[in-house]
């Protein structure tokens, strides 16, 4: 029971956390440039000032989590007696309302455009020299940052698994949207080539919805998780099996009888309480709970906050075990 | 959703595998082609020393020599309407008008009705600041926008 920031994370998960950090500097710096060059291509074009707008938002997931994780790494102390972990959940809430916002502003911009009949305007540009259609330019640039974010998108979520953090995964989700969007504009100024100028929005409007379901997804895990839901592993309902794993733990000690396990997430690492009933007339001192207490914080790297609390009768509605 | 994506994704090859057809990008209302050996139909605003109507009706300025030239190059016929600005965006909105001309600038609010070109030349605006000239053009018809900026390029018509 050393130390409760990040000092207490096993060496492969620091490892993993010091990749993650440094993955996330890496992205936004890559996600700088490609800013910079929709910027610069998205002259008149309605959609792909959208578009740029839209990319800004992308940088909050990677801002809130270097931030999160700085936040996280100070140890517990008396003021803060659950430690910092925290810090990740409220990250957390912030990437999933930036993913919202991205879904809802696409869906508000296509269906508007769509409904009013907007016909964007795709005029010619030069450079150096060479006249040819903007639409080309656009083409190109939005193709070439889909690679980049489907890359970082699937190494975040691998690191999201193996951390155990949600932030990660809610910004692996805005890469997503990110990339199926830039698809979505490339299609869109293609078929306004076509003289399809209803292409654009429409393309918009068929990935928004996706991104709006994965923004509620996130929204509903992240607030679930600041109202101590129980703890369930990365995108996903169920409940995670740690909290298995702790009951069998507790019920392998000969002189428990019964258990009822409550966990919540409190972002990377859980926080687990631990309710036991002794087995009838079978003395229990100070040194047995301790015992039960390291067993059970060592049956899973999260579950390194447990704490044990004896009991004659277990607490309802805590645990369907 | 994987089957968004997939769709999404066979759009984008459908449309790109037709690239190599003529005529990209093309006007959803077909202005360009229709314009082509045909009449052109142009707005103008008095607005000296751009573009002045004399009494007879009779266009002139740097801004009316651009679009004869331009016209000239399409094989066009020049159908001048006159108008107050207002009154010719909205009929530029509505399709009666394919260009609208009156010295324009580029910061003009005229966005929601028109798309406007590239700049063609530099003016000093009322307030003493510079300005950048430009033409209109109807919305969306991108093959005509696009022809007639090459011609401002070719003609070397740029701020």
């Amino acid at each position: 029971m050393n130390g409760h920031g990040y000092s207490s994370l096993p060496p492969e998960k620091s490892a993993a956390l010091k990749r993650a950090v440094r993955l996330q500097w890496i992205s936004l710096g890559v996600m700088g440039l490609i800013i910079v060059a929709v910027g610069l291509v998205a002259g008149q074009s309605q959609a792909m000032r959208t578009a740029f707008v839209e990319d800004l938002l992308a940088l909050l997931p990677p801002i809130a989590f270097l931030l999160g994780v700085w936040r996280a790494r100070k140890g517990r102390s008396p003021k803060h007696p659950y430690g910092h972990h925290r810090a990740m959940s409220a990250g957390h809430l912030v990437a999933a309302v930036a993913l919202l916002t991205f879904g809802l502003s696409l869906t508000w911009n296509g269906a508007s455009a769509l409904l009013s009949g907007e016909r964007p305007p795709v005029g010619v540009t030069s450079i150096a020299g060479y006249t040819f259609w903007a639409g080309w330019p656009m083409m190109i640039v939005m193709s070439l940052t889909v690679i980049p974010s489907v890359i970082l998108g699937r190494m975040k979520l691998k690191l999201a698994e193996e951390l155990h953090d949600d932030l990660l995964s809610a910004d692996a989700d805005m890469l997503k949207a990110d990339w199926s969007t830039a698809l979505a504009t490339v299609a869109g100024v293609a078929g306004i080539g076509f003289g399809l100028w209803w292409a654009d929005s429409a393309a918009a409007l068929l990935v928004s919805v996706s991104i709006v379901k994965d923004g509620v997804t996130n929204l509903r895990g992240a607030v679930g998780a600041l109202l101590d839901a129980r703890a369930t592993p990365i995108a996903s309902q169920e409940p995670d099996p740690v909290i298995d794993k702790l009951r069998e733990a507790a019920l392998e000690e000969p002189w428990v009888e019964d258990v009822a396990v409550r966990v919540r997430d409190m972002g990377h690492v859980f926080h687990s309480e631990a309710f036991v009933v002794p087995v009838s007339g079978r003395p229990v001192d100070a040194r047995m709970i301790d015992r039960l207490r390291d067993r059970l914080s060592e049956v899973d790297w999260k579950a390194v906050d447990t704490v044990v609390v004896p009991t004659a009768d277990l607490p309802e509605d805590v645990d369907e075990g | 959703m994987r089957w968004i994506r997939l769709l999404t994704a066979m759009f984008a090859f459908g449309l790109l595998a037709g690239c190599s057809e003529p005529g990209y990008p093309r006007d959803p209302e077909g202005t360009l082609l229709r314009a082509t050996d045909g009449e052109l139909v142009v707005g103008v605003s008095t607005h000296p020393p751009h573009v002045d109507v004399s009494d007879e009706g009779e266009v002139s300025g740097p801004e009316a020599d651009i679009v004869n030239g331009y016209a000239e190059s399409i094989g066009a016929e020049v159908v001048w309407v006159e108008g107050a600005e207002s009154e010719l965006m909205e009929k530029l909105k509505l399709g009666e008008l394919d260009i609208v001309v009156g010295g324009l600038s580029s910061d003009s609010p005229w966005a929601t009705h028109a798309a406007l070109t590239r700049p063609y030349g530099k003016t000093t605006g009322p307030d003493g600041k510079e300005a950048k000239l430009v033409l209109a053009t109807r919305l969306g018809e991108n093959a005509l926008l696009s022809n007639l900026e090459r011609h401002l390029i070719d003609e070397g018509l740029e701020a």
